[in-house]
């Protein structure tokens, strides 16, 4: 479902690669942790897989589609296919939380009768089923962080990429939303998750990716946090 | 595409940044009453040119041999010339004007100033030949092929005169259309800016566009149409400016001159043949703006 082939970034300001020679692969309906220190390459190896940025040298492939070789006009398909949740969440504070999850719909043209009866169940799924015309600065923060992946969700992308998504949240509060991406990952889609938390990673026990300095320097199948460094 | 959520994306956004839009439409209107003036100066500077040079002759002075000895153009070398200058092509009449019929009409243009007659002799004014050409712009060949002929003077266009005249009036239409295009300019620059501070303001919901695969143009059609609104609305006031000047000025400090139709009156047809061109303009300004803005600096 997503794959790196000796994939390298290099930025003009910096002379270090931010991703140098990496090689990964996630299957479909996997679930996979990114982990690495700040400025190890995560963030940069996300914004790749949603052809924000183009590599280097190398191939990226999301969803059947090359992405580094995807033109201008394809790159909608790309992300359409793809769900993506982030630390700050990136709600519009002057719509309500089912305007929010509508609106990533309305933008891809989806006809009115399917957002009204897709946007109520995907809030269920999420858990907001009595918190739809609330204003998102009426919600916790975890409860905003729902409806992101609401959001993210509610075009059932194949692949969900989450980029510090309990960053801003307390630990049991990030438990429910680890719970639900996993519920997520348990429909088939494939996610695939860049943390700092050392909790989250070592009770979920699944796949881990670490990233330091660019370079992939472990990959386990079932890996906590700390070890191998 | 769902019109309704695009609309409503336009009507947000003009909102939003209501001081910018206002700036905007005014700008916009400023520059486009500008332009529509210089067109109108332009109509009623060619109607005039086509008036007064309909009105103008070429005259064909005749010698003082002639002027004093055939009051009736019946000498050979009279109707010689007579005959050659009708069978020109391009001309579409010639009247033969006597020495006295000069002097009575001379008499009647300075009937006012009473000393000029009483200096002024028949012996003083030439007989002419007064040509009316199908196109002023043949003179010089007529000039050229009669200058010099027996029985002629001299060769003259009135039109020259004229052609000083509207050298100064295509002055004022430039200097209009200059003033223009440094408002347009101003124009264009506050609708690149307006867009990319609207662009800015929403750079959350411009952001979520992209991430969940909104295309390129549903992302951009909102700003898009924001600018072609402000077009269209500064257009109209523009028009309506118009429509002011014309019946709180132009219609009051020119009404003797368009009495004395030395100046075609200025109507409302004028203004509503002009006003498309200004909507069109405004429009297509506005979304190349707006295009060229959106694709420099907003990314998608």
């Amino acid at each position: 479902m997503i794959r790196l082939e000796h994939v390298s970034k290099s930025y003009r300001t910096s002379t270090r690669p931010a991703l140098d020679d990496v090689t990964v692969e996630v299957e479909k309906g996997e679930f996979a942790f990114l982990i690495g220190p700040s400025g190890s390459g995560k963030s940069t190896l996300l914004r790749l897989l949603l052809r924000e940025e183009l590599p280097s040298k190398g191939d990226v492939y999301v969803a059947d589609l090359n992405v580094s070789k995807l033109s201008q006009r394809r790159i909608p398909q790309l992300r359409q296919r793809v769900g993506c949740v982030f630390q700050d969440f990136r709600l519009l504070g002057n719509k309500t939380v089912s305007e929010n999850v509508a609106f990533a719909l309305e933008v891809i043209g989806k006809p009115r009768h399917t957002i009204r009866k897709v946007v109520p169940e995907v809030l269920e799924l999420v858990g907001l089923e009595g918190k739809a015309d609330r204003m998102p600065h009426e919600l916790s923060g975890g409860e905003q962080q729902r409806v992101a992946i609401a959001r993210a969700f509610v075009n059932r992308p194949l692949v969900l990429l989450a980029d510090e998504p309990t960053g801003n949240l307390d630990r049991d509060i990030s438990h429910e939303i680890m719970l639900l991406l996993e519920r997520i990952n348990r429909t088939g889609t494939t996610v695939l998750m860049a943390t700092h938390d050392h909790a989250i990673v070592d009770s979920m026990r699944r796949r881990v990716v670490e990233l330091h300095l660019g370079q992939v320097v472990r990959d386990e199948s079932r890996g906590v946090y700390g070890v191998g460094r | 595409m769902r019109a309704s959520f695009v609309f409503g994306e336009v009507a947000t956004g003009l909102r939003r940044n209501v001081t910018m839009t206002v700036a905007m439409i005014l700008t916009t209107a400023i520059s486009l009453g500008l332009l529509g003036g210089g067109l109108l100066v332009v109509r009623t500077i060619d109607r005039m040119e086509q008036d007064y040079y309909q009105r103008v002759e070429t005259v064909v002075y005749l010698s003082a041999d002639i002027s004093a000895n055939d009051p009736n153009c019946t000498s050979s070398t009279c109707a010689t010339l007579r005959g050659q200058l009708e069978s020109t092509p391009g001309v579409q009449s010639v009247i033969f004007e006597s020495r006295q019929a000069a002097f009575a009409r001379f008499q009647r243009i300075f009937q006012g100033q009473p000393e000029l007659l009483q200096l002024a002799r028949p012996e003083a004014l030439p007989a002419s030949l007064r040509v009316q050409l199908a196109d002023p712009a043949r003179f010089p060949s007529i000039a050229k092929a009669f200058t010099g002929r027996p029985g002629v003077d001299r060769v003259t266009d009135q039109g020259e005169y004229l052609r000083q005249l509207f050298r100064a009036l295509n002055g004022l239409r430039n200097a209009t259309f200059v003033v223009a295009l440094i408002q347009a300019l101003a124009a264009l620059l506050l609708i690149s800016n307006t867009i990319q501070l609207s662009a800015f303001t929403r750079r959350t919901e411009v952001g979520v566009m992209r991430l969940t695969g909104a295309s390129r143009w549903y992302t951009q059609l909102p700003f898009l149409l924001e600018a072609v609104v402000a077009g269209v609305v500064g257009a109209v006031l523009a028009i309506v400016g118009l429509v002011i000047g014309k019946v709180a000025f132009v219609d009051r400090v020119l009404a003797g001159v368009f009495e004395a139709a030395i100046v075609p009156r200025l109507g409302y047809a004028d203004i509503f043949s002009v006003a498309p061109i200004l909507i069109v303009v405004g429009a297509v300004v506005a979304a190349l703006t707006g295009y060229l803005t959106l694709r420099l600096y907003v990314r998608i």
